[in-house]
Parts: structure tokens; sequence; C-alpha cells
């Protein structure tokens, strides 16, 4: 009898629940998270100033990562929890 | 295999966050198969697969980028001669079990267990021909230095692998240099150049001095804090080159041509290892990937059989 070995395994399956979704923008919190590449807080800011322009959001704190390979620490999750009903993520290169 | 480095198979070897990752010593084994291991060979695979899953070398960026990283495994202390891994002639080349295989296993364990395929999680735009495999062993016989995973905090006793990431290899010659300052600034060229990949902020690099080099080295008396120190003060270039080559931002000023920009801010941004053939006038410099956005992990290889 031959037994065959899988060398692959998958990923630990996880529940994440998401946050509900506003019904409107006008007058959120914004957070923004950037991610350290070049621009990136260039482009969230001109991305808030729209936001702001057209929904009067008002942009709250903006998270900078360690690094692009790094995780959004615990105590920039508290704070953008804290302070932001909506946060944006992005890059930049 | 699992046997061989004394583990149990649901052993966690570590977790890849963003990922949902875990890794399991039986999945490692499966692919150290896979690659033609000897079961000695494993508890090296086993050090290498821990390394990546250290928060500092936070995977998720290396493994995944267009730059298309090797994971360099620089392997150093009594198993070496064991294992009989390549340290000398061919030292990137071909023709040695160890350092092909091991190498092997972890790419495959990457690929198999740590979701890196190409085109999902591997995002390499050109790859590099070291991402099939790249080990290789320190020279500490005939080093300048004290061996590099003692450089690195750990016993010269006991044995370690180093992984880095690194997304190409330049091999530096020079036959004239009978001291070190005219071999290094060949070094720092090769290191500032305009297509280097990191630009804005400061970069890493691993050094590999082979025979001939690592004589010159030797027989100055510089530390490795030397070398590194002297390629931090020349791996540098006007800012003007680089805004004229568009790798930053901007018209280059009168003041751009007499500012220097430097690649490189510490000494301990440098890994030097001594190794390759006795004989010709090479090296080689692989600089690191990122702006010092991943961190070389050096893991203590635990034989428990």
């Amino acid at each position: 009898m031959t037994e065959i070995f899988d060398p692959t395994s998958a990923p630990v399956v996880r529940e994440v629940r998401l946050a509900p979704r506003p019904a409107d923008l006008r007058g959120l919190r914004l957070g923004l998270i950037e991610n350290t590449k070049f621009n990136s807080d260039a482009l969230l800011l001109k991305l808030a100033d729209r936001l702001r322009d057209r929904y009067g959001m008002s942009m709250t704190h903006m998270a900078r990562k360690r690094s692009p390979s790094h995780e959004v620490d615990d105590a920039a999750l508290a704070t953008l929890k804290a302070q932001s009903d909506v946060v944006v993520s992005g890059i930049g290169d | 295999m699992l046997a061989a480095g004394g583990l149990r198979g649901d052993e966690v070897f570590g977790e890849i966050p963003g990922r949902n990752t875990v890794v399991v010593a039986d999945k490692v084994a499966v692919n150290a198969v896979l690659a033609g291991c000897r079961p000695e060979f494993f508890p090296v695979v086993a050090g290498a697969v821990k390394a990546l899953c250290h928060p500092d070398f936070a995977y998720h960026g290396p493994a995944s980028s267009t730059g298309g990283s090797a994971m360099v495994l620089v392997v150093n202390g009594p198993i070496v001669r064991r294992l009989g891994i390549n340290a000398g002639n061919n030292l990137f080349g071909q023709g040695v079990r160890a350092n092909a295989t091991i190498g092997r296993a972890v790419r495959l364990t990457m690929m198999n267990v740590m979701q890196t395929q190409p085109g999902l999680f591997d995002r390499a735009t050109l790859g590099n021909p070291g991402k099939y495999s790249f080990c290789f062993a320190e020279n500490e016989d005939e080093s300048p230095w004290e061996p590099f995973h003692v450089s690195r905090g750990l016993r010269r006793e006991q044995s370690a692998v180093t992984v880095y990431a690194s997304n190409s290899l330049y091999q530096i010659y020079n036959q004239l240099a009978a001291t070190p300052e005219p071999l290094l600034r060949c070094f720092a060229d090769a290191l500032c150049n305009l297509g280097v990949p990191n630009v804005k902020g400061y970069s890493q690099a691993l050094l590999v001095f082979a025979g001939e080099h690592s004589e010159v080295l030797a027989k100055s008396g510089w530390s490795r804090h030397d070398v590194a120190t002297f390629i931090i003060e020349h791996a540098r270039r006007p800012v003007a080159d680089f805004k004229r080559a568009a790798r930053l931002p901007g018209d280059p000023t009168a003041a751009d041509e007499t500012t220097p920009r430097a690649i490189f801010e510490r000494p301990d941004d440098f890994l030097i290892v001594s190794a390759g053939g006795r004989a010709g006038s090479w090296s080689a410099c692989l600089p690191g990937w990122g702006n010092k956005w991943t961190r070389p992990v050096t893991m203590p290889i635990e034989e428990r059989s």
C-alpha cells in the first residue's frame, strides 16, 4: 500500500465580520492608513481633500505603517477605531 | 525526515500574519523530500523556515513584491562540514546536493505551504534564478573575521542559518587591488548605480568576499565595521544624478549637483561574509529588498536527535 503525502496546506480559515457600511458618507470622520511607499501619503491626502469637499468628511488620523511589509500595529488600529467612522487604506510607489 | 530533526509532525514552525498561514513541521518535511534533501539536511531547512516566519523578516513584502527576491540562506557552524554544504569553488553554482536541495525545500515550502505561488501572492515581475534555490555556507576557516553567525550574537560552536531577501547578485571584479580602498570602491560604485532598487530611503546589502579579495582584507586588518564604514562613505552620488534619471522627482537644481545622497546608513546594515573559491579576483554584492522593510534573521539550527 503506497501512502501519498500532500505537500500543500491551505490557509487557516477564520471568520471575519465586516463592519456595517455607512449608508451616507456626509459628515463622517475619516481615517487613513498609508504604507510608507513613495507618494502613498500624498495620494491619500488628496483623496481626503476630495471627500471633505464632496461629503464634508473630516480627516481625523493618518496611521503610518512600519513598512509596506508589516501589518498595521495594534495601537494604530485602536486609534483608528476610536477616531474614525470610515478608514481608507492605500499604497503608493 | 522528521526523525532526523527530532521533530514531531504537528510542531508549529511559525505563522505568517495577514495570510492566515500556520507552518507545521510535517508539511515542511514533505517538501524537503520533494526537493531531494537527505534527512540530515532537515534541521537547516527547519531553521530557515522558522527564520522566514520571524516578525523581523516581515515575510509578506519580500515574498510577494514585484522585485522578485530570492531568499538567500547563509549557513554557519559545525553543521557545514558535517553536511558538506559548499563554501568554496562555484559557491553560487550547481553541483552540491546540500546547497541545491536545502534552498529548494525552502522555496517549495513557500509555494506549497506559505501561499507564495507565482501570479498569486508572489507577484515578481522577473524573479531571478535564486528563487529556485539559494543556499551557501561561509568559509569560516579562511575568513578574515570571526564567523558570521558569531558576529550576529551566536556562539562559535552553534550552527545557524541566516535568511536574507535579495533580488539580484552582482559579481565584482578587481584583479589589481592590493589594499582595501580600491577594492571597496568597486563595491561602492556597484551599490549606488542609478538602477538600484532603493533610493527613497536606505538600503542593506550582503557582501561576499572570495579568496583573493578576502586575503587583501585579511592582510589589511580591516574589520567588518571598517569595510561597511568605507562603503557607506563612498556609495553615494549627487542628488542631481538621481533626478536626471527620474529616480527622484523634480528637476535638478544647482544645489543638487553638489548635494550627495547616500544609499546606506549604518554599518550593521551590511552582512559581510567570506566564501567562494581561492583563485580568481571575484566577489559579489547582493542588494537587499526594500528600504530596510525586511531584516535578515539568524536562527540557531537545532539538532535534537
